[in-house]
């Protein structure tokens, strides 16, 4: 099987809710892709029609180029971790393990196997309910491994985990796509995927507002914007709204303008004889590329600390 | 489906409840059995050959107790997976959803069948034990309850499948109203209420009615041993009432289970 989520016109509604607006975007083999929005963006809905748990309005939803439901054995083609909580509390963690693998045919052995590979080995006896989150997370990360599937889907893995935890996922993200899976993994907050995701899905209000690549994003959120540094900042900040640009204050010495070149930027210092250390072409973190990007996509937005509601 | 029901059958025994719960009918069935045939007396009626007891229904009656358990056993294998969100891993492993059902179904069941034999087996032994003190003995006309007598083997047969198909009823329920404490309130009141109310009908024929048409008194009327011509309804009939019930639960549970959101 292809390892694969291809992902066309998907739409949802629930009620007069518009979850999901013709969404589009596909999941390849060998790279991790972020699937990042704001909370209720649509990202949860998404995976869940991905997995036939809930029917699509319109659209399809493949994986290795057939449906979800029509798989034989799911779990060896899809793992998927999307709700951590979703075990009996009273039924031993090595026992929710062993239904599964029940489920689609999987010997007794793979459950161990998989208990050793995410750490719980120590405490596989105990209730489900005794867990922490974060270890709820890693019982989910071993319920999805169970098939040994090509394509992976995690929903929010790293919530509740601690550092510890959260550089482990990182790790294993990575290693399945190098192994040539294609692993998708949601999360709203961008700083999370800066150091596992090759590609980036962007998704606000259900529907599609990028799809690329980390350094791609990077490069479109730094474009026409200077950073200048001088102990002049008024005067400077002056002189570029003059020339038309519009300049946000970084620090006591430091703006960045949008809307003019670097070499303008320089030229209107010179002429104006305004002393400056530096002047060099924005780089934008991931974060603020992506808050760029979702500003107008953000469902539940507080109105900005100090301004009248 | 040999895989379903295989995981169906994990899940059902690694869990805790299921264990107390199946030990609950056994216990309730036999318990309530024994304190029914304590409180009945030859030296009640009229004469010791006047009594016109039924005493394989009597020993019987336990179920009433022993159904209660088998009605949350039932309910909470639907429900239970609602209730703990276990529903999307559970649909995720098996896609086809009327599988699961079908698997939930076979497990539930084959487990309260056991628990119903034992139940029953045991209430006919403690009528064994305890009706020739309460004087129901061979010399007023009362032989020994045994399982090789023809009515009496039918009650204790239809008294197990009985149990079996109020399982199913509760499983039906279960997964048409998703929430436990709704959907064993919806059972109980469908079980018992049905009773309740033809006591409180005068009118012969309208009781007789209910009594067909409730799907416990319809049910139970396989335990009957004695005059089995007067029933309002016969005996394998009356457990075809409750097949009904039960089939008509499982059909909606069914669809509900596959077109509605999981």
């Amino acid at each position: 099987m292809e390892a694969t989520i291809e992902v066309r016109g998907l739409r949802k509604q629930y009620g007069t809710t518009v979850a999901l607006d013709d969404l589009s975007f596909d999941v390849d083999a060998g790279h991790v892709t972020g699937f990042v929005g704001p909370n209720g963006a649509g990202k949860s809905t998404t995976m869940r029609i991905v997995l036939g748990l809930d029917a699509a309005d319109g659209g399809t939803a493949l994986v290795g180029g057939q449906p979800y439901p029509q798989l034989r054995t799911p779990l060896c083609h899809v793992g998927a971790l999307l709700d951590a909580a979703a075990v009996h509390p009273s039924r031993r963690a090595r026992d929710h393990l062993l239904w599964m693998a029940r489920s689609n045919g999987l010997p007794r052995r793979r459950v161990d196997e998989v208990i050793d590979l995410v750490g719980l080995s120590s405490v596989a006896r105990r209730r489900a309910g005794t867990y922490s989150l974060g270890m709820r997370q890693r019982l989910g990360i071993a319920a999805a491994l169970l098939g040994d599937p090509p394509v992976l889907m995690f929903d929010e893995p790293v919530n509740g985990l601690d550092p510890e935890g959260i550089s482990w996922i990182r790790g294993l993200l990575r290693s399945l796509a190098e192994e040539g899976r294609a692993v998708l993994v949601s999360s709203h907050l961008m700083s999370e995927l800066e150091d596992s995701a090759d590609h980036l899905v962007v998704i606000g209000r259900g529907r599609l507002i990028a799809d690329t690549t980390v350094s791609e994003l990077l490069a479109t959120a730094s474009k026409g914007r200077v950073d200048v540094r001088t102990m002049q900042r008024a005067a400077a900040m002056a002189l570029f709204a003059n020339a038309g640009g519009t300049a946000a204050v970084n620090d006591r010495d430091a703006v960045t303008v949008s809307g003019l070149t670097a070499e303008h930027v320089s030229g209107l210092l010179d002429a104006a004889g305004l002393p400056y250390f530096e002047v060099t072409p924005h780089r934008a973190s991931l974060e603020e590329a992506y808050m760029d990007l979702t500003r107008d996509a953000v469902e539940f937005a507080a109105p900005p600390v100090g301004e009248p509601r | 489906m040999t895989w379903a029901l295989q995981a169906e059958w994990t899940k059902l025994r690694t869990l805790p409840s299921t264990v107390w719960l199946v030990l609950g009918t056994v216990v309730g069935t036999v318990a309530l059995g024994a304190a029914a045939i304590a409180a009945v007396d030859i030296a009640q009626c009229p004469s010791p050959t006047e009594c016109f007891e039924d005493t394989t229904k009597l020993s019987l009656t336990g179920v009433w107790l022993g159904q209660v358990t088998v009605v949350v056993l039932g309910v909470l294998a639907m429900t239970g997976e609602y209730g703990t969100r276990m529903i999307k891993p559970t649909l995720a492993a098996v896609p086809e959803r009327r599988t699961v059902l079908v698997a939930k179904a076979v497990v539930v069941t084959a487990s309260v069948l056991v628990a119903g034999a034992v139940g029953v087996v045991g209430s006919i032994i403690a009528g064994r034990i305890l009706l020739p003190g309460n004087g129901f003995t061979v010399a007023n006309g009362y032989p020994p309850l045994s399982l090789t007598d023809g009515p009496t083997l039918r009650a204790a047969v239809g008294t197990v499948v009985y149990l079996g198909l109020v399982a199913l009823l509760s499983l039906g329920v279960g997964a048409v109203v998703r929430d436990t404490a709704s959907a064993v309130t919806a059972v109980l009141s469908l079980l018992y209420l049905v009773p309740l109310a033809a006591g409180l009908v005068t009118d012969p024929q309208w009781h007789d009615w209910l009594d067909r048409l409730g799907p416990m008194t319809a049910g139970l009327a396989v335990q009957a041993t004695e005059r089995v011509d007067q029933l309002p309804i016969g005996p394998w009939a009356g457990l075809g009432v409750l097949a009904a019930y039960a089939g008509a639960a499982l059909a909606v549970g069914a669809l509900v289970l596959s077109t509605r959101d999981a």
